[in-house]
């Protein structure tokens, strides 16, 4: 139970000497986009946010972000090379992790192979030197809040993925830390376990009251179980947002296409501004935006330009019967159920994915046959293409 | 129903074609304890005769012989033997694993010079630094001293690497990471974390330290001058070159047996420690 503050972090890698040699040569072949200075890789800059007390705060992006990287500055596995970190207006920034009063769930699970599940839970409270009744109340309660009582006397190596990720969320949990780090906690497991154990840790949170980060490339498990979501890349906060507004309003190309599957379409267009309306020209199909979009391109003097739009697949829609609307390709159709995933290549070669109710009909379109779609203007976004940024904010 | 037999008669052959073999092996392994255990059983002069497989009568003689030897003081060199051997034994792995783990989990600077200077030292052959050793040793009058025999074994760039390769293919970093965060300070982390799972390693690195210091015999051979200080690799050298006339073949034998039965011992006690697998279950995958 403790608010979070971070201000300007900034984590800085130093170059391996091998690597400083072949800097020069490297630039052209180097993996990541991150920022590389004289000092070394920076894997985190800029990066503020004030996180409230009881707040659940994911940090989600693509791999090599620095959303790790992050969480283990705040759990101080990492130093902090520039910046200030407070949890509860304290300055933590050289105080040693077991003085933080975190607790951390891996990945990995990093359960002690050669302690069973009590041990294991019971071993941060035996460090503490609690009275021996004390840790054991506290290790069956944490065990019955997660349902693994039953294994108590077990070796890790005799449980199962879902298990052990249990024993590892009860081993952080029962010393009832101020903030719980959560690091990639599903993604060793497979797909039917994660969506129980996401719904699980959401129960879990009603549980126990504390303040939780949690480190996510899966944008699903973001948008479920955020207060508020940090969408990161290369090393920088793209959007802080609760799941809502990072996904109805995305501050910028990049978080428009990584939240939201499938994902959303991105045309090239043209903004065009008559007197106090703006309308998109994708493909010589005009659609005008509504009024709040208009409104509030307005209050940031945008002007005609050229631009990106963005619209999700279940935003378009197809005219059946119409020349109208910008033409796309059938390449496949999948239907998923409820509606047909068309994934189409639009006019300028780029795939595209169109969500097509069926209503209980048998719709089909064919593959190679042409499909004209549309969008309506208020649920379209609109990003500059000099900067990537949504021009309504 | 022809095949069916056929197959079957087909796998107790191959079956017993691969017993045959193991047996074979396992005899030809055993053989040289049993010749070892019949020739401690015959007197000098059966020995020196005939030879023959079956066990002799003089098994509780020679032990006598051997126990009661007025030259050399058998229980006493087999016990320096074992102060020796255990002590180094444990105090070579455990600084070996303690060195490793250093420069596995820790960055530092210099830390790769630091691995390397370590490999570069088990290049050197031990009688070459052993010159300037003994050299010391009389200098300041510390011969004689069952210490200055396991002092210097404690640094073992062998048992380090061998240390270091077990922890590069077991220890999940996240694993220390995570007593950290649990509270856990870091000498803790290596004593309770740590050690339990490289036990499999130091099981067989106990082994062959202790078989090794027990066996030794150059370094001792040049520092232990006192008749109560010697171990027993010394005493045997020592029974061989004495006066002909009394020597005995048979109690010769005898205390070869002895001298191998606590590396029999120290072997049985700690394999059960070799698992494999002690890990698995602690991280996926």
């Amino acid at each position: 139970m403790a608010k979070v503050q971070l201000k300007n972090i900034k984590k800085v890698y130093p170059l391996r000497d091998d690597q400083k040699k072949n800097k020069k040569s490297d630039t052209s072949q180097k993996k990541s986009n991150l920022e590389i200075t004289k000092d070394g890789v920076v894997a985190v800059q800029e990066f503020s946010i004030d996180i409230k007390d009881k707040e659940f705060i994911v940090l989600v992006g693509p791999s090599g972000c620095g959303k790790s990287t992050t969480l283990r500055m705040i759990a101080g596995l990492e130093d902090i090379t520039d910046g200030e970190l407070y949890i509860d207006d304290v300055l933590v920034n050289s105080v040693e992790p077991k003085d933080r009063d975190i607790a951390m769930v891996f990945q990995s699970y990093a359960l002690y192979p050669h302690m069973s599940v009590y041990d294991n839970i019971a071993y941060s409270l035996k460090l503490k030197h609690l009275p021996k009744d004390e840790i054991d109340r506290k290790v069956k309660e944490a065990a019955e809040i997660l349902d693994i009582t039953d294994y108590l006397n077990r070796k890790p190596k005799n449980l199962s993925g879902g298990q052990r990720q249990r024993v590892a969320i009860g081993r952080a949990i029962v010393r009832n830390p101020k903030v719980l780090l959560m690091d990639e906690p599903l993604s060793n497991l497979d797909a039917k376990l994660r969506n129980q154990m996401r719904a699980e840790i959401i129960k879990l949170r009603k549980k126990i009251d504390t303040t939780f980060v949690y480190v996510t490339h899966d944008q699903i498990e973001a948008m479920t179980l955020g207060d508020r979501i940090v969408v990161m890349k290369d090393g920088y906060i793209q959007q802080i947002g609760t799941p809502q507004e990072v996904f109805n309003h995305p501050a910028n190309l990049f978080v428009a296409g990584f939240i939201g599957t499938p994902r959303m379409n991105i045309f090239e267009g043209q903004l065009i501004k008559e007197g106090n309306t703006y309308s998109v020209l994708v493909d010589g199909h005009k659609v005008e935006l509504s009024e709040d979009k208009a409104q509030r391109m307005l209050s940031h003097n945008v002007e005609s330009q050229d631009v990106y739009v963005g619209v999700r697949p279940e935003h378009l829609y197809s005219l059946l019967n119409s020349e109208d609307g910008i033409a796309c390709k059938v390449d496949v159709c999948e239907l998923m159920g409820s509606d047909i995933h068309v994934h189409a290549t639009e006019p300028t070669g780029k795939d595209t994915i169109v969500i097509v109710p069926t209503h209980g009909k048998d719709i089909t379109f064919e593959s190679g046959s042409i499909m004209h779609v549309t969008f309506s203007g208020n649920i379209v976004h609109v990003f500059s293409k000099e900067n990537r940024k949504n021009l309504e904010y | 129903m022809d095949d069916n037999k056929k197959a079957a008669a087909k796998l107790i052959l191959t079956r017993f074609m691969a017993y045959v073999f193991v047996f074979f092996f396992c005899a030809l392994c055993i053989f040289f304890f049993y010749l070892l255990f019949i020739s401690a059983s015959k007197t000098n002069f059966q020995l020196q005769g005939k030879f023959s497989f079956l066990p002799g009568s003089n098994f509780i003689t020679n032990f006598k012989n051997a126990i009661d030897d007025t030259m050399i003081n058998i229980p006493v060199g087999m016990m320096n033997s074992f102060i020796v051997a255990s002590i180094s034994a444990i105090l070579t792995t455990y600084f070996s694993a303690l060195t490793a783990y250093a420069t596995y989990v820790y960055d530092f600077k210099l830390k790769k010079y630091v691995t390397t200077f370590i490999i570069a030292v088990m290049m050197i052959p031990p009688q070459v630094s052993a010159a300037g050793f003994v050299q010391l040793a009389f200098k300041y009058n510390l011969t004689n001293k069952l210490w200055m025999l396991i002092v210097p074994s404690i640094a073992a760039p062998a048992v380090y690497f061998y240390m270091k390769q077990y922890l590069e293919a077991t220890l999940q970093i996240e694993m220390v990471e995570a007593a950290r965060i649990d509270g856990s300070s870091e000498f803790a982390i290596f004593n309770r974390i740590v050690l339990p799972i490289m036990k499999p390693a130091v099981a067989v690195q106990m082994i062959f330290s202790f078989v090794a210091s027990w066996n030794n015999f150059f370094m001792p051979g040049l520092l232990l001058t006192k008749a109560e200080k010697k171990t027993v690799p010394i005493m045997i050298s020592q029974l061989r070159s004495a006066d002909f006339a009394k020597f005995d073949l048979g109690k010769m034998y005898m205390l070869i047996l002895l001298a191998i039965l606590p590396v029999m011992v120290v072997y049985l006690f700690l394999s059960k420690f070799i698992i494999k697998g002690v890990t698995s279950g602690s991280v996926k995958g």
